[in-house]
């Protein structure tokens, strides 16, 4: 029989390919759009819940927590390294880390920090920072522009490709970190010292010579020794999070956030947004039901006259039931397979696009109702057949 | 042998068709005539369990048909009769060999069929697409199709409708050449190619005709 189905199939290429096409397309939609929305939203979530307070200089709290979770946006402006100090000093903390940003390698955005700041990233080759100068590349930093360990980068200043050159003060590449599928992939990261010691006008002979503009992203504002752009903080406790946040929230200096609480207030701000997304994956993926039943219904109806065919010469419903499922089966799981390739290449394409903009998207990524989406996809390509069959078997050979 | 008797069928536009009774002995070849509407295909369809009909019975080899579920009678059909129809019933997009090996989907045995094609004449014809041969080609591939599986009854409706004499007359010939010893029932409306069969009915005095129902 599944000889005879794929000899069937064969003589009907050009019309099977159509179907599989117009299945494909409307499927692959249905999956993108649920697995960018979800990756999105998981994406914020997760990178929002490490750290329970940001401190940075007064400002938007939009932008603070963007820049410093997402490295997109430009820094606020600095605050002074003693408050880093300070909080270490304090019982309540757990840990405290500087966050600083103004530099740039060909528009690739450089972090000054800690090695704390990357605790929970790990490293494909080479080791973490230490000493001045020395830095750890994103992996797509490190893939996009050929890096590999002991090269050095001649950084510029701005968050903007063609600011001033630091060429006294070039950043050696000591380790790269593995694929996050992140906003760190596309990120340097070197010690705040580093930042610090690029920024020390007396040690910039370039900078006494002439007179450099800085873009509009550069925000920075030649850091003095101990400025900082915002510090991440982790509490002990809940209690300990509540205090430190209304201690610092009190300085009118300082912009204190909880990022995971920011985060949200973003989504909620886009939440119609986000909801008319839903709907519309929603209408896709009705109009997908119909518009799959309706090419599974219109190519048995295409069969009809070849079923009555077969019933004529002797053929049984059972067995005319069974070929045109396997056929409609054959069909639905190659489109199923089809379209599920397909969106992960769009997500492929679609996340080097998208990756720039702080959102990375992962192409391996596949949840639970994606699998649940293919599954309908592949029963909604066999369930007309055999209705169509069922009518067909109540009528005789000759009504056909 | 095929006995029927009282038989009767009703038809959508309020006309019915009643039936003498009819006796068709095995290893006999017959021809029915008649004009168009009197009945022939009717009661071709009712033998091979396509259609049923209102009243009456049909017994072949002694087994009672008509109260048969459809299964039964297609399982009956495609074991025991062999069917010519009209317009051929074959896939065009398919090769003549392909719509031989679709009784294959029922496990009927189609080793003989290059046998039978050869006797046929369209070996050669084997691996063509339907679509491309001739209308006598066609008609041969449906005997074909009907006889590989060496049926007991041999049902031809019009099996020379879409052909002129010439070809028709010698689908005819080998249609009485391989029924041999097989019961053929051949409905025609060319009383020329009577001479072939061994017994003519003519429908118009089984049937009378059609009457409003």
């Amino acid at each position: 029989m599944f000889k005879f189905a794929i000899k069937n199939m064969a003589i009907k290429k050009v019309k099977i390919v159509l179907i599989v096409i117009s299945i494909v397309i409307s499927a692959s939609v249905a999956l993108l759009a649920y697995n960018i929305s979800e990756q999105v939203d998981d994406g914020f979530k997760s990178t929002a819940e490490y750290y329970d307070i940001i401190i940075g200089p007064a400002g938007s709290s939009t932008q603070l927590a963007m820049n410093t979770m997402f490295f997109t946006d430009k820094p606020l402006g600095t605050i002074s390294y003693e408050y880093v100090e300070e909080l270490r000093a304090d019982m309540r903390i757990n840990a405290a880390v500087p966050f600083t940003m103004g530099d740039s390698y060909n528009g690739a955005k450089i972090v000054g920090t800690e090695p704390f700041f990357l605790e929970n990233k790990t490293l494909a080759e080479g080791e973490m920072f230490g000493e001045k100068f020395e830095c750890v590349l994103g992996s797509a930093v490190a893939k996009k522009y050929g890096l590999s360990l002991g090269d050095e980068l001649i950084t510029s200043h701005g968050l903007a490709e063609g600011g001033h050159a630091h060429e006294s003060n070039p950043l050696r590449v000591v380790g790269i970190l593995k694929q996050t599928n992140t906003s760190y992939d596309n990120v340097i990261f070197t010690a705040v010292e580093t930042v610090w010691a690029t920024h020390d006008h007396g040690g910039e002979e370039e900078h006494a010579e002439e007179e450099h503009v800085h873009d509009e992203t550069c925000d920075h504002e030649h850091e003095e020794h101990g400025e900082i752009c915002a510090i991440l903080v982790k509490t002990k406790s809940f209690n300990h999070y509540n205090a430190v946040k209304t201690e610092y929230g009190a300085d009118s200096k300082l912009l204190v956030i909880n990022p995971s609480e920011v985060l949200r207030e973003v989504l909620e701000n886009v939440d119609m947004s986000s909801k008319i997304v839903y709907i519309l994956c929603v209408i896709i993926l009705i109009m997908n039901i119909f518009i799959i039943s309706v090419i599974t219904l219109l190519n048995m109806y295409d069969s009809k006259k070849e079923i009555s065919l077969m019933r004529l010469i002797g053929i049984g419903m059972s067995k005319i039931n069974l070929l045109y499922i396997l056929q409609n089966g054959i069909i639905g799981l190659i489109s199923t397979i089809l379209a599920f390739a397909t969106s992960r290449l769009c997500l492929i394409l679609m996340g080097e696009f998208v990756a720039s903009m702080g959102i990375v998207l992962n192409s391996a990524r596949v949840y639970p109702l994606e699998l649940a989406i293919m599954a309908l996809i592949f029963t909604i390509s066999v369930i007309p057949t055999v209705v169509c069959t069922l009518n067909m078997s109540r009528k005789d050979g000759l009504s056909d | 042998m095929i006995k029927t008797t009282n038989l009767s069928k009703h038809f959508q536009n309020e006309t019915a068709i009643d039936y003498r009774d009819l006796v068709f002995e095995d290893g006999k070849s017959y021809m029915l005539l008649g004009a168009s509407g009197c009945g022939k295909s009717t009661l071709l369809n009712m033998i091979a369990g396509i259609l049923s009909p209102e009243t009456g019975s049909i017994e072949i080899g002694g087994e009672e048909m008509t109260s048969r579920s459809q299964k039964e009678k297609d399982k009956f059909r495609i074991n025991k009769i062999g069917y010519i129809f009209q317009d051929f019933k074959l896939i065009p997009e398919m090769t003549v060999i392909d719509n031989i090996n679709i009784l294959k989907l029922e496990k009927v045995d189609t080793s003989a069929a290059d046998e039978v094609l050869e006797s046929l004449g369209i070996l050669d014809k084997k691996n063509k697409k339907v679509k491309h041969l001739s209308g006598g080609e066609k008609q041969r591939v449906a005997i074909a199709r009907a006889i590989v599986k060496k049926p007991d009854i041999i049902l031809a409706d019009e099996p020379t409708g879409n052909l002129n004499f010439a070809i028709g007359e010698a689908v005819i010939k080998q249609l009485i050449e391989i029924s041999k010893g097989k019961t053929l029932i051949a409905v025609t409306h060319d009383e020329r190619l009577g001479k072939y069969f061994d017994c003519t009915i003519d429908m118009n005095e089984v049937t009378g005709g059609r009457r409003d129902v």
